[in-house]
């Protein structure tokens, strides 16, 4: 207990250590499935099935396949009732519950932007007398945004209270970054944290009507980017005060090192548009990790694929960053909403663990007005020291969090092959 | 780590402002039920609504399109800064973070842009309605009135979210960057909800809500909002906070709530804020308040104001701060007299009492408590220091009445974050 009692007793900032996660994506079930899939930099948007996109402009998401989510739950009570979302919660979980059995978080901080939101589209077009209402108590019972943690939780005997951060599309790494502060205040030793989201009908629709999501390919960053597509996933991260990790022998994934947090105010879905929010984000990111912007190797950007969240985010990126490679993992997957955060955290916790920057995929004409140096349509082996994972959400909340290498990378070439 | 009460607003049936609704409570006052209909069902419900001339003349450009649920946040938060006597300005919105407690969100809305998918079509989803649908719409309304550009965080939960909420804000207060948090529950009601808790049979058909009854006849519910201003002294503190834990079924509740009274408990408690409401949680609170408390004064708001489910954590805060200071507490409306339990039959005088106990249950498997204690700084300090009215902060302008439907004429936008 010699180093984290030295830092109680200095007062020193506690070291946040990552020592499991798991993860559920189109990129596929499990870290070795998403390494792969990141590797091949494979396109997992499809058509979408579940519901009807006739009158949508944009037809396909990233989807998760519902016989692989749905097996090997047949232990917990139930689970026939439960939620999608509750089922990509339990798998993630389980896979974290597999790395570290010994894993009891004081406290679970998950992000999610629509909860069981398809349930309460059920229920209400069973009442609109389109459907059966015998089911609509289950409906309702797993509804609530917290159901699918509370499930997750219970499937693997976890009894933390837990804190549901609904910040739209920056929930997750706001879950993340919150966790984060939690651990490295010392207020608390060992925290769960990630996010969660599937698809919806309603929120489909709404991203739909807005015209912000694409009938084309997602095409972050490219000059002819035409908006975004969905996409569902969960993720959760085991959060551990790293001393206390190191001694007690867990094997340390990786480090989360900085968070920051801003609201631009500007619109309730528009980005401010000279990136000020997203820049004062990072800015407090790497201001809170105690580096600077030469130290980052790599940017995991929020990268949506629509004009404004790119010039935005583009400019702030530019204007901090002198030609850091960066990629939007949504280009592969779609936008998981609440699970993105967390599911990027993942994506980069890969990229420094495996030295490799993932692609940003589709990408064929760069923007001359985002001066940005974008990994494009493969991945590629790198030396990764320090990532950045970006988020942005409607009401204009912005999120960044910082991930060191651990044990960290000393004076070794920036790249090993570009 | 000092937190403390500086200011609270409060939005609720009985009227808006704390010392009106108040002073209603201790007459034995109770808020008068209305019914609430559905064009597809013939089943009408008993609510209690915030009545429409409360908010007569409080707008804001920003809450033009606004649901119900952000105006009444809107207007909870602004008189929690009056009473405080803040004024935000540029170089002070970073210091102050703005949390929010949710259950249901803006249902009135999410409920109207899916009846237009569902009737007419994808293709007539307005995308108007679309982003207040959002969980964090009604905080990104309040931040932008204020001018927060710091950290903004909406929690989604059940009863317990509110308590919930402070918990959080305790966590980001320790770090010294930041000189207040704002905390506001707010909720919104709709006939959705009406029937789903009716499906769940925790719903009354018309009043009276009966505490501690033992036939649990079930609540009726209300909307509104309450704000809380923290800060790091103030006249009534938050001695000790309790993140509670979820429990698995009704009957498991009990266990937890004891658990909760036997942390907070550890101390004279003169008086318990319970959130009795005529259902199960009624009964899972009885016993460990017998038990743990015996000799502390017991009160609940929800006879006399409804159950509001986001909003209520705040409001049972509101009512304990508020008894605390005035050395009083009202009447516990229509309630079991041949409980064990100290009830406050009638308007009650506290002379000596110092702290309280807020205890919560809610009713989708959450828990959580706290304890408020009498602060250093005399009653009524900070409001003899507010010498501005919460419009003339913020750029408010009056209007007359307020706006019941979004203005559905701004077009189509493609400017979105995703």
């Amino acid at each position: 207990m010699a180093q984290a009692d030295r830092r109680e007793r200095t007062n020193d900032p506690v070291r946040v250590a990552v020592t499991a996660a798991g993860v559920v994506s189109p990129l596929g079930f499990g870290l070795a499935e998403t390494l792969e899939s990141l590797r091949s930099a494979r396109d997992c948007v499809t058509p979408v099935m579940r519901f009807s996109v006739t009158q949508c402009r944009c037809k396909t998401a990233g989807q998760v396949s519902d016989s692989r989510l749905l097996a090997g739950h047949s232990q917990i009570p139930r689970s026939g009732r439960l939620h999608r979302a509750s089922h990509m919660m339990i798998q993630a979980l389980q896979q974290l519950v597999i790395q570290q059995p010994e894993f009891e978080p004081e406290l679970t901080v998950v992000g999610t932007t629509s909860g069981g939101m398809s349930y309460g589209e059920r229920y209400y077009r069973s009442l609109n007398g389109a459907g059966d209402l015998r089911h609509a108590p289950t409906w309702i019972a797993n509804y609530p945004a917290q159901k699918p943690v509370i499930d997750a939780q219970t499937a693997f005997g976890i009894s933390a209270p837990c804190h549901v951060i609904a910040n739209a599309c920056a929930s997750g790494t706001n879950a993340i970054g919150h966790a984060f502060e939690c651990v490295r205040s010392g207020r608390y030793k060992r925290v769960l944290a990630g996010g969660y989201d599937a698809l919806a009908e309603m929120v489909f629709v709404g991203f739909d009507s807005l015209q912000a999501s694409t009938p084309e390919k997602c095409r972050p960053f490219d000059r002819y980017r035409s908006g975004m597509v969905l996409g569902e996933g969960a993720a959760v991260l085991a959060l551990e005060n790293l001393d206390l990790a190191r001694e007690r022998g867990t094997p340390v994934l990786a480090e989360i090192i900085g968070y920051g947090i801003s609201t631009d105010n500007f619109h309730i879905t528009q980005p401010e548009p000279s990136g000020v929010g997203a820049r004062q984000a990072i800015e407090r990111a790497l201001e809170s990790a105690h580096i600077s912007a030469a130290d980052v190797d790599y940017i995991n950007a929020h990268g949506t694929a629509t004009t404004f969240n790119d010039a935005a985010e583009g400019k702030a990126i530019s204007a901090l960053f002198d030609g850091v490679p960066v990629s939007s993992t949504k280009s592969m997957i779609g936008h998981p909403l609440g699970a993105a955060g967390a599911i990027e955290a993942v994506v980069c916790l890969l990229a420094l663990q495996h030295q490799f920057l993932p692609a940003n995929i589709n990408f064929t004409t760069p923007d001359t007005d985002v001066d940005l140096n974008i990994v494009a349509n493969e991945a590629r082996s790198a030396v990764v020291s320090v990532a950045l994972s970006n988020s942005f959400g409607f009401g204009g909340t912005n999120a960044s969090m910082l991930m060191r290498k651990f044990p960290p990378s000393s004076g070794l070439p920036r790249t090993i092959d570009a | 780590m000092s937190l403390a009460i500086a200011g609270m607003g409060w939005v609720t049936p009985l009227g808006v402002g704390v010392d009106s609704i108040w002073e209603r409570l201790l007459q034995g006052e109770e808020a008068s039920a209305t019914t609430i209909s559905e064009q597809f069902a013939n089943r009408v419900y008993s609510i209690f609504r915030v009545p429409e001339s409360a908010l007569k003349g409080f707008s804001h450009p920003r809450l033009r399109r606004a649901s119900a649920i952000s105006r009444f946040a809107a207007a909870a938060g602004l008189h929690a800064l009056e009473a405080a006597g803040l004024k935000l300005e540029s170089q002070n919105a970073e210091r102050i973070a703005l949390i929010f407690a949710i259950s249901n969100g803006g249902v009135t809305y999410t409920k109207r842009f899916y009846r237009e998918i569902v009737s007419t079509g994808a293709q007539a989803a307005s995308p108007l309605l679309f982003p207040e649908t959002v969980f964090n719409a009604p905080a990104s309304h309040l931040a932008a009135i204020l001018g927060v550009t710091g950290a903004t965080y909406t929690l989604v939960g059940d009863g317990a979210v509110g308590l919930a909420a402070i918990t959080m804000a305790k966590e980001l207060m320790a770090n010294e960057a930041l000189d207040y948090c704002l905390v506001v529950g707010t909720e919104e009601i709709d006939w959705l909800l009406c029937d789903a808790y009716r499906r769940w049979r925790l719903l009354r058909k018309a009043p009276p809500i009966e505490p501690f009854s033992k036939q649990n006849r079930g609540m009726i519910l209300s909307e509104g909002a309450g704000a809380i201003l923290l800060a790091r002294d103030g006249f009534v503190t938050i001695e000790r906070a309790h993140p509670g834990t979820y429990f698995g079924r009704q009957t498991e509740a009990e266990k937890i709530l004891k658990h909760i009274l036997c942390d907070l408990g550890q101390v004279e408690i003169d008086l318990v804020i319970s959130s009795a409401n005529g259902t199960f949680v009624d009964q899972a609170e009885c016993q460990p308040i017998q038990e743990i408390v015996p000799n502390a004064l017991v009160y609940t708001g929800k006879p006399a104001l409804g159950e509001s489910v986001g909003a209520a954590g705040l409001w049972q805060i509101i009512l304990g701060a508020q008894a605390l200071c005035s050395k009083e507490i009202p009447p516990v409306l229509h309630a079991n007299h041949s409980v064990l339990l100290q009830l406050s039959l009638s308007r009650t005088a506290m002379a000596s009492a110092r702290r309280a106990i807020v205890l919560s249950c809610g009713l989708n498997q959450q828990t959580a408590g706290l304890r408020l204690a009498t602060g250093n700084t005399p009653v009524g300090f900070h409001r003899a220091t507010s010498g501005h009215k919460p419009a003339e902060m913020v750029g408010l302008t009056a209007e007359p009445g307020l706006q019941s439907e979004p203005n559905l004429f701004f077009g189509k936008s493609a400017c979105v974050l995703g």
